[in-house]
């Protein structure tokens, strides 16, 4: 994509327009902008609720034996943990982005459907209150791990139904969402704005949203069965009726693994938008990348069996999704060359956003390749629910997603703000992340390996010293959050004013817009050429 | 890119047209996910879920195919 001269003219007609102000906006409000902020806000607490229950895992793993808490609240701190993050924090936190980003990058007034998009972010609360509030419940929260496998779920008690209430309305939520997107990406686009000329971010979110549409409903018909087999009577995953437990698995698993790139893909387009601009030079292989993004997400149904090696299915199925699994990495592959292609004999530096970009690329690789390796069965089948399994996930869905949303939040926070960040409180907060991360991600290769299973709340004596190791690294890692929080605050009541254009090599619409962002932007369309 | 502010379009017929497009949209859309949340059930009561549910994936899977490649073979007629 060629660069954009500074052209404040669209945007400026309402720079000034009356908004409503107090709780009611907030309540009410239809505005792109007002809704990303509040998306981005309600997965950061999620965040940190998901946080502490880590940190509450990590203290009791510290060293072997029961120490803090009892097994059964272990397991369900474990469950929640995993709903927590997925549906609560990772994936309201893309929607934020794209609530924010999106209509911008296109040259589009706002979402298109207002009040569709309100509807979307206010179902989410109830949800979280609903998984929170099932510790409160008669036999506390759901144990059975977030992927609700039977017949532990079909057994628990009503904490399994409210968590299965909160995965309808987050699903109802995230289907009302993709909608919205799909619908702004395709109608409202600005005049000269081709497919072809969209920025990437925008790419990823239209096929992530294609994603939703397809896997979120076979997730809500998987827990509506899960349902009706516990009160009425249904016996489609109830082995004592004649039902096939590991049925569930193959459905819930063609939700879950296309889900794992609902949460990646739009990291992958917000490192594709960083990286160009702190490079100074276009992204490398444009149209390569939206055919890989899009080749991963068909590919991503295709797969869904690598998750169940152990259920004893045929040899010829195992090789199929073997070799299905191995397939992903080559079009992951070419984004990985992309980027540092475009990286190559670029002008760059290394500001934090660019910082969390390139730390996204070093350790997503690394969680890929395990993931190559959790892909060949003979290998897969000794080390599946172990911590090398965790450890995987781990390098995928935190330094991968996270570390890109958090890419995103400097990048963009000039714009959202009108303020710049505190590039030294940046950096540490990249340095002490990436650190303690490996901390306490990497040995857990080692545990895994060694044969320590996961969701566990006691181990064997010979587990100890890395669990040690581990676990000082999760707190290290939680603590360094913090530094986040109070970067963001700190732009928001005092940060330096930000230039229209902070960064030299941001070459997309939302930056011919002044900063911060006026309420209503690009009424009368801009023209793209 | 460059950006210039566009030639104003009457507000009304833009407005009027956009909403019908996006209400069409997102009405197939709706359409498509009430099929695969009612096809995952519907599925379990086939004498073969299995191939009921292969044949529910391989629609979702065409799905995608025939949506990504309409819109990336769209470019050639903007």
């Amino acid at each position: 994509m060629s660069s954009i001269p500074h052209d404040h003219a669209a945007g400026h007609e309402h720079e000034h327009a009356h908004h409503p102000g107090g709780i009611m906006r907030w309540i009410m409000t239809t505005n792109h902008k007002d809704i990303g902020t509040l998306y981005l806000w309600f997965s950061f607490i999620m965040f940190i609720a998901g946080g502490i229950m880590a940190l509450t895992i990590r203290a009791e793993l510290f060293q072997p034996g029961l120490q803090l808490v009892e097994p059964e609240f272990f397991n369900q701190l474990n469950t929640v943990h995993g709903l927590i993050m997925i549906f609560g924090a990772i994936m309201p936190a893309a929607v934020g982005f794209a609530n924010w980003q999106v209509p911008m990058m296109i040259g589009a007034p706002d979402m298109a459907f207002g009040r569709l998009n309100n509807w979307s972010f206010w179902l989410l609360p109830f949800a979280g209150l609903l998984l929170l509030g099932s510790f409160l419940s008669p036999g506390g929260a759901p144990s059975a791990g977030w992927t609700l496998y039977p017949p532990l779920s079909v057994q628990a008690g009503m904490g399994m139904d409210m968590t299965i209430f909160a995965v309808h309305i987050m699903g109802a939520s995230s289907i009302m969402g993709s909608i919205n997107i799909i619908t702004t990406i395709l109608n409202m686009r600005a005049p000269g704005m081709t497919l072809m000329k969209m920025p990437l971010f925008v790419w990823t979110w239209l096929i992530t949203a294609y994603l939703l549409i397809a896997v979120m409903p076979v997730l809500a018909g998987s827990v509506t069965m899960l349902l009706t087999d516990r009160h009425f009577g249904t016996s489609f995953f109830n082995a004592a009726g004649g039902g096939d437990p590991v049925l569930f698995q193959h459905v819930f698993w063609f939700f879950g693994h296309p889900e794992v790139y609902i949460m990646i893909l739009p990291a992958f387009g917000i490192v594709s938008t960083v990286i160009p601009a702190f490079a100074r030079k276009p992204l490398f292989g444009y149209a390569s990348m939206v055919y890989a993004t899009a080749s991963i997400a068909i590919l991503s149904f295709m797969v869904w069996a690598h998750h169940m090696f152990t259920v004893g299915m045929p040899a010829a199925g195992q090789l199929f999704f073997m070799y299905a699994t191995m397939l992903i990495a080559v079009p992951t592959g070419v984004k990985v060359f992309n980027w540092l292609a475009t990286m190559w004999k670029g002008s760059m530096t290394f500001e934090t956003p660019m910082l969390f970009a390139i730390g996204f690329i070093f350790l997503f690789t690394m969680g890929g390749f395990t993931g190559l390796v959790l892909a060949i069965v003979p290998v897969d089948i000794p080390l599946h629910d172990t911590y090398y399994v965790v450890a995987h996930f781990h390098y995928v869905l935190v330094a991968g997603s996270l570390f890109a949303f958090f890419a995103g939040i400097y990048y963009w926070l000039p714009k959202w703000t009108g303020r710049m960040y505190d590039e030294t409180l940046g950096k540490w907060h990249f340095w002490t992340s990436f650190i303690f991360f490996n901390i306490t991600f990497f040995p857990m290769h080692f545990l895994g390996l060694a044969g320590m299973p996961r969701r566990v709340p006691d181990y064997a004596t010979q587990f100890t010293d890395w669990n040690v190791v581990a676990s000082i690294g999760a707190f290290g890692f939680g603590l360094s959050q913090l530094l986040l929080l109070i970067a963001v605050l700190k732009t928001i009541r005092s940060g330096a004013p930000a230039a229209a254009r902070p960064w030299d090599g941001a070459d997309t619409l939302e930056w011919t817009l002044p900063s911060p962002a006026p309420y209503h932007t690009f009424e009368t369309p801009p023209v793209v050429k | 890119m460059t950006s210039h502010a566009a030639e104003p379009m009457r507000p009304d017929a833009r407005t009027a047209r956009r909403r019908a497009a996006n209400l069409r949209t997102a009405t197939i859309l709706l359409s498509i996910a009430a099929v695969f949340f009612c096809g995952i059930i519907v599925a379990q009561y086939s004498d073969t879920p299995a191939v009921a549910i292969g044949i529910l994936g391989l629609a979702i899977i065409g799905f995608l195919g025939v949506t990504i490649g309409r819109n990336v073979g769209r470019r050639e007629r903007q």
